[in-house]
């Protein structure tokens, strides 16, 4: 009977869990316009600038919002609230998705 | 305005970067360009060294120094604190920020003296100072040590440099981390003497400061003494060859003649190639409350205008705080600016080689390249021709590498060029006719 629950309810998350997440194939091409210039091939982290590949959704996208909204988190914010400025709510969750998809692989 | 010089330098890099890759490039002998992957998985590699043997020396930036050999073993020589798998290591050695184990260098005669040279941050030699951003802070070093015959470890460290300047907190800049601007790229000049770089790591007066290490370029011999013939300015350190530089990552020699050229990353606008002259000023002075400008943050300007904001970069380099200050009368000017622009200008090496065809004698030059307020990325390696006299350029071509990657450090050998990339690879860029 557990099984039967868990199958039932196993597509339901998966398709709520996209929805939610946004759009990976299009958090590719938004991070291809200017993240990996620092961030590196699939947000690997290069030099200064961290790893994101990989990091949870909730994460990023709050992590984005909160540089979008002009706070400050860190030593290279005042880049990233630059990058983050323009950035729809729609394409954050399509980042975050990306990104949490980890395209860099594991390390 | 622009200065109809660098309109002209934008025409013929415009005109130049069509002719790379138009084809009609091999009607003019241009040498056929291949790269090949020589080692990967690397994490920050930043600075290779050769013996004349073949065998090299790679840093990486958060781990340590390691050696590839002739025969392809690579053995990991000397770590930093925390990490694991190398044959000794320093736990005052650290990295943070833009900061690390970065350049390195073999002794001319290493057949015979088996030393290599390395720089990089160190909490051994501070002191009581570092207490706060505008404090001394010695916290950069360059290290000699001896190599096995096996080339599978080290011993004998000697700190010949100690009190290279270190930014040791965040400030209130774009860039603002812990870390900051310590030039660091090491190279041995053709007279013998060890040159090293230095940044200004975001402290207001230490470009122009005549004691402090940042900003400069330095000559010394190997025990980290002042060369006898540098000239600095009186009461300046002996030690400067040059000062009033931002922050230089990019150094080599002219094959032809000898002299110092040094490739440097620009605020927000104008990386620059310049040609040092003994004792000159490179003309950067990021102090606040002088050439007109008033209280900038945290007492230094480098970032002014509108660091905060996107802008334009020819209404930036138009603006901003200059990087060569027409007001110093023993400035060195530029012979390029990068059309104005700063893209992590950070490496350099003259191609030697006949096989480079009529690029030999040229620079290369490693652009890292972010892309932000206007500015396009770099991520690439450009040829710069530059005039007899080093005060101006010919051309600027793109090297048809088929390469997209943050090139961190260049070096030649044996008529090769090598790379290290952030992407964590070193590649050899090979040219035949």
């Amino acid at each position: 009977m557990k099984h039967i629950y868990i199958a039932l309810f196993l597509p339901f998350f998966f398709v709520s869990n996209k929805a939610i997440s946004g759009d990976p194939e299009a958090g590719k091409a938004r991070y291809a316009q200017n993240c990996g210039n620092c961030h590196g091939p699939g947000g690997m982290g290069l030099a200064s600038y961290p790893r994101i590949s990989g990091k949870e959704v909730p994460y990023l996208t709050e992590r984005l919002k909160t540089y979008r909204a002009g706070t400050k988190v860190g030593p290279n914010s005042d880049l990233m609230i630059m990058m983050a400025k323009p950035l729809t709510d729609l394409e954050i969750d399509n980042l975050a998705a990306y990104l949490a998809s980890d395209p860099a692989g594991k390390k | 305005m622009f200065k109809k010089s660098k309109l002209l330098s934008a025409a013929i890099f415009s005109a130049a970067s069509l002719l790379a890759f138009n084809g009609q490039a091999d009607t003019m002998g241009t040498p056929k360009i291949s790269a090949m992957s020589i080692l990967n998985g690397l994490e920050n590699p930043w600075d290779m060294a050769f013996t004349k043997k073949g065998d090299m020396f790679f840093t990486e930036k958060c781990k340590g120094f390691s050696v590839k050999t002739k025969s392809g073993a690579v053995n990991k020589l000397y770590g930093m604190k925390g990490t694991s798998g190398y044959n000794s290591a320093g736990d005052d050695l650290f990295c943070e920020g833009q900061a690390g184990m970065l350049g390195i260098a073999v002794d001319p005669n290493f057949k015979k003296n088996r030393r290599i040279y390395v720089a990089s941050a160190s909490t051994a030699h501070r002191g009581s100072g570092c207490k706060d951003n505008f404090d001394v802070c010695n916290g950069n070093i360059i290290m000699r040590f001896e190599v096995s015959k096996d080339m599978k470890s080290v011993s004998n460290r000697t700190d010949i440099v100690t009190d290279i300047q270190y930014k040791p907190f965040e400030s209130d800049h774009p860039f603002g981390g812990p870390g900051a601007h310590n030039g660091n790229r090491l190279r041995f000049g053709p007279e013998g003497y060890l040159w090293a770089t230095t940044g200004d790591r975001h402290k207001g007066d230490i470009p122009q400061h005549p004691t402090l290490l940042g900003g400069n370029v330095l000559r010394i011999d190997t025990d980290g003494k002042a060369h006898p013939g540098n000239k600095p300015p009186k009461g300046f350190d002996k030690r400067m060859y040059t000062y009033g530089h931002r922050n230089v990552q990019g150094i080599d020699f002219r094959p032809s003649d000898g002299r110092a050229f040094t490739a440097e990353h620009g605020p927000w606008h104008n990386d620059e190639i310049t040609a040092l002259v003994n004792g000159g000023n490179a003309g950067w002075d990021p102090k606040e409350k002088v050439a007109g400008r008033g209280a900038c943050p945290d007492k230094y300007c480098g970032y002014m205008p509108n660091q905060k904001e996107g802008m334009l970069p020819a209404a930036r380099a138009e603006a901003g705080t200059p990087m060569s200050d027409e007001r110093f009368k023993d400035l060195m000017p530029p012979a390029w600016n990068n059309n104005g622009l700063s893209q992590g200008t950070g490496s350099a090496a003259f191609l030697t080689g006949s096989n480079w065809g009529y690029w030999e004698g040229r620079m290369a030059v490693g652009i890292m390249g972010i892309a932000f307020g206007g500015t396009p990325s770099g991520m690439r390696i450009d040829i710069v021709d530059i005039t007899k006299d080093g005060k101006a350029i010919k051309s600027v071509i793109q090297m048809p590498t088929g390469l997209t990657k943050r090139f961190r450090g260049l070096r030649m050998f044996n008529g090769d060029l090598y790379a290290t990339v952030d992407e964590g690879e070193i590649y050899k860029i090979s040219a035949r006719k």
